[in-house]
């Protein structure tokens, strides 16, 4: 038990990941507004890129290109950018998801009048 | 030039939706015309795909020119060809089908067709797609374009869309988690070098949550029931002109993702705590087509009930790609690319229904006095290719997956897929009951059918038949890909 | 309708900040060939400068003039994008191998670093005109450039 409690407090970087996620799904879940179930979905995602960051970061690292002259490349020096890459791209991905999202919200606020789920229900009971 | 038929597939429906916008600003009328060449250029370059990749065998594209593990390499392989023919025949047909309820004075026109052609090239993409990422970024193409396309109908749609929206999204997040815990652990997204590196270290912490988020991620993309909740809305509220192709596409392209990881990843008797995974996975295949078919059975609206009809047939296709045999998986694969015909038939049933007789539930339809003989017969045909008799594809799917059941020695597969198959048939009974009883003794004539809808339902009974005719051909087809051993 | 800054102050301190970003954007895009940056980052400061434009001056003045042509441009930067791949395509390798990209007078690493850079201006152009679409249809303005024909032809 202790070497559990140990080993989590070594990696504080996962712990508020779990945190971030955990907490995102709760406010997805227990918040009727629809705007703020959004803002939860964005910090699920958030924190997933947040997991990809917290692997990929190297200490003393520096830009992967080679300058002109060097031949000898020793890898612990450079950062590898293959996460980074996914995370840029998982970036663009949650805004494009952002965007949709955003559209579709307006839409209901057109249709219905509101954005809270309990009233929205209450609507479409009486229909 | 047939090196780089993957890249064109692609490439050729992503350019032009995503230019129709411009070009098409001041001539509305252009719109179908360019999206339905552009369809049809697509199924002939598919044949050529298919005859270029039985002839000369798996295509390997290499982005960029860097080849696999070091770059992005697309595999096109016979498994790929056969599905990419199936979606692109099928979103051929729906966008033929469409021009029953879409008008080009209509505003939004244009947007559908574009939101359609982009959609189909992100389905493409998963397909061929050999790398973790890249079906990550795929999948979310075609998710996004999907959550436009269910809202667009404006109105209760858009409440459904967003609730599509918020599952779908949360489903890519848990599908990324697990690709990073992956990465993590092996330094490698591509597939075929995931399967070299992960037997090994398969029972290690961080591979074994990394697959299982996998597997929860595209769960939620496929609809495996507990989390299908947001299909039966979603499906039910969307536009008639675009229910088709969706819900014969998207949850089955999923399934063929998560085949793809799969089959290279986990081989079969393998165990991780003495919990055997395949066997696993099959149960739930099984709680997934019974309670399926059981939700199906007690619904009155008919779009439902045909929602859930395609939510059981998800389970029974994992049913036969879980069972570890080469039977079960061709009988499996050969059952998903049925599905996706007879979901499509049967979304577009129900459209007319609603378009031209305003009937949404059951007793709408017992209140009708009479059909046109083109829907008749359409509906008896999909209710026989989804009740799995001979001559229809359906049959030899299901026929294949009950021998490799047995091969296997799982039972109870063996009877869920029987049971799922007389809860299909309770259900259309039901609804043949309403469809056939005459209200009163009138005499009025059918309402007649539009040419638009009569060819999509035509062609699309047509085809169902045929593949039931012509599986051999396809099972050696996707033999073929097991026995290269590249999946 | 979003109607221009009552205060002086906002209006002036606009009027330098906004070029000042765009440039700043133009010059993140460049970068990214040799340290971080590139087409994704360079187009959302891009956006934003366009975005403050609309939010300060208002959507009808002469000051977010750009905000407003460069919606016309919906598509234009993946066409790009796809366009230098269709080129390479074309020339004989596979997509977007840089190699093959078959323009006058270039040798091999000019082709790599022409390539990659129309990559990222495309890029950069698709994420601009996104970002100020996202904002301004979510504003409840009508459409702006069906309006802006309207009231031309």
């Amino acid at each position: 038990m202790v070497e559990l409690l140990q080993t989590l407090l070594q990696r504080p970087n996962f712990i508020v990941f779990v945190i971030l996620f955990l907490w995102g799904i709760y406010i997805m879940a227990a918040h009727p507004n629809f705007v703020k179930k959004l803002i939860g979905l964005y910090i699920v995602q958030t924190s997933a890129i947040f997991f990809l960051v917290a692997f990929s970061a190297k200490e003393g690292a520096t830009v992967p290109i080679i300058p002109d002259g060097e031949t000898v490349v020793n890898a612990l020096n450079y950062a590898n950018p293959l996460p980074h890459v996914l995370t840029v791209t998982a970036i663009v991905v949650q805004v494009a998801t952002l965007g949709v999202s955003l559209a579709l919200v307006t839409a209901i606020y057109r249709h219905f009048g509101s954005l809270e789920e309990d009233e929205i229900l209450e609507q479409l009971d009486e229909q | 030039m047939s090196s780089n038929l993957p890249m064109l597939l692609f490439l050729i429906p992503f350019v032009v939706g995503v230019a129709i916008p411009t070009v098409t600003v001041k001539r509305r009328a252009l719109c179908p015309i360019i999206a339905l060449g552009t369809v049809s250029v697509m199924v002939l370059l598919a044949i050529a795909n298919l005859h270029v990749v039985q002839t000369k065998g798996p295509i390997e594209y290499a982005l960029g020119g860097w080849g696999a593990p070091i770059g992005i390499a697309w595999l096109d392989d016979s498994l790929a060809a056969v599905v990419i023919l199936a979606i692109c025949m099928a979103a051929l047909l729906s966008l033929i089908y469409g021009q029953v309820t879409v008008s080009s004075e209509h505003k939004k026109s244009m947007q559908y067709y574009t939101l359609i052609l982009i959609l189909l090239s992100g389905l493409v993409g998963i397909v061929f797609a050999a790398d973790l990422f890249n079906v990550f970024v795929f999948l979310e193409v075609a998710a996004l374009t999907g959550y436009a396309l269910v809202g667009a109908g404006g109105g209760k749609a858009s409440l459904y869309a967003f609730r599509y929206l918020l599952l779908g999204s949360f489903g890519a997040t848990l599908y990324l988690l697990g690709l990073g815990h992956l990465y993590v652990a092996t330094g490698t997204l591509n597939m075929a070098d995931l399967a070299v590196r992960i037997p090994e270290i398969l029972t290690s912490t961080a591979v074994v949550s990394g697959l299982i988020y996998i597997f929860l991620g595209l769960s939620i993309k496929m609809a495996l029931i507990p989390l299908h909740s947001w299909l039966p809305d979603a499906y039910v509220n969307a536009p008639s002109a675009v229910s088709p192709l969706l819900a014969s596409t998207v949850t089955k392209v999923a399934l063929v993702a998560w085949v793809r990881i799969e089959y290279s990843l986990i081989a079969p008797n393998v165990e991780v705590g003495h919990v055997p995974v395949l066997v696993v996975l099959e149960e739930l295949g099984v709680l997934a087509a019974l309670i399926g078919g059981a939700l199906a059975l007690i619904q009155t609206d008919l779009k439902r009930m045909f929602a859930y009809g395609g939510v059981s047939h998800i389970g029974l296709i994992l049913i036969g790609v879980s069972l570890g045999n080469t039977t079960g998986f061709t009988g499996g694969m050969f059952y998903l690319i049925n599905d996706m015909f007879m979901q499509a038939a049967l979304f577009m049933i129900a459209g007319i229904l609603l378009h031209y007789h305003g009937a949404r539930t059951l007793d709408d339809i017992r209140d009708t006095a009479r059909f046109s003989p083109w829907l008749t017969g359409s509906l008896v045909v999909a209710a026989i290719a989804m009740v799995g008799l001979p001559p229809t594809g359906g049959f030899f799917g299901k026929w294949n997956i009950i021998l490799g059941a047995l091969e296997a020695q799982h039972y109870v597969a063996a009877f869920a897929v029987l049971g799922s198959t007389l809860l299909t048939l309770a259900y259309f009974l039901k609804i043949f009951a309403s469809w056939f009883f005459q209200p009163q003794a009138g005499d009025t004539a059918a309402v007649e059918l539009s040419g638009a809808s009569r060819i999509s339902l035509g062609i699309i009974s047509i085809t169902m038949i045929a593949l039931g005719l012509s599986s051999d051909s396809v099972f050696q087809l996707l033999l073929a890909t097991v026995n290269s051993g590249g999946v | 309708m979003i109607q221009p800054h009552d205060s002086a102050i906002v209006r002036t301190l606009g009027r330098i900040i906004i070029p000042v970003s765009q440039l700043f954007g133009i010059y993140v895009l460049m970068f990214g060939q040799y340290g971080p940056g590139g087409g994704f980052v360079g187009g959302v400061v891009f956006a934003a400068s366009m975005i403050m434009a609309i939010l300060i001056f208002g959507v009808d003045s002469t000051d977010s003039n750009l905000a407003r042509k460069i919606l016309h441009g919906d598509g234009v930067g993946l066409l790009i994008f796809a366009g230098v791949g269709g080129l390479c395509l074309i020339g004989g390798g596979q997509f977007l191998n840089y190699s093959y990209l078959q323009i006058p007078n270039l040798d091999e690493p000019s082709q790599h670093f022409v390539g990659i850079l129309l990559t990222q201006i495309g890029v950069a152009v698709d994420v601009a005109v996104t970002g100020v679409s996202i904002a301004i249809s979510l504003s409840f303005e009508e459409d702006v450039t069906r309006s802006e024909e309207a009231s031309n032809g």
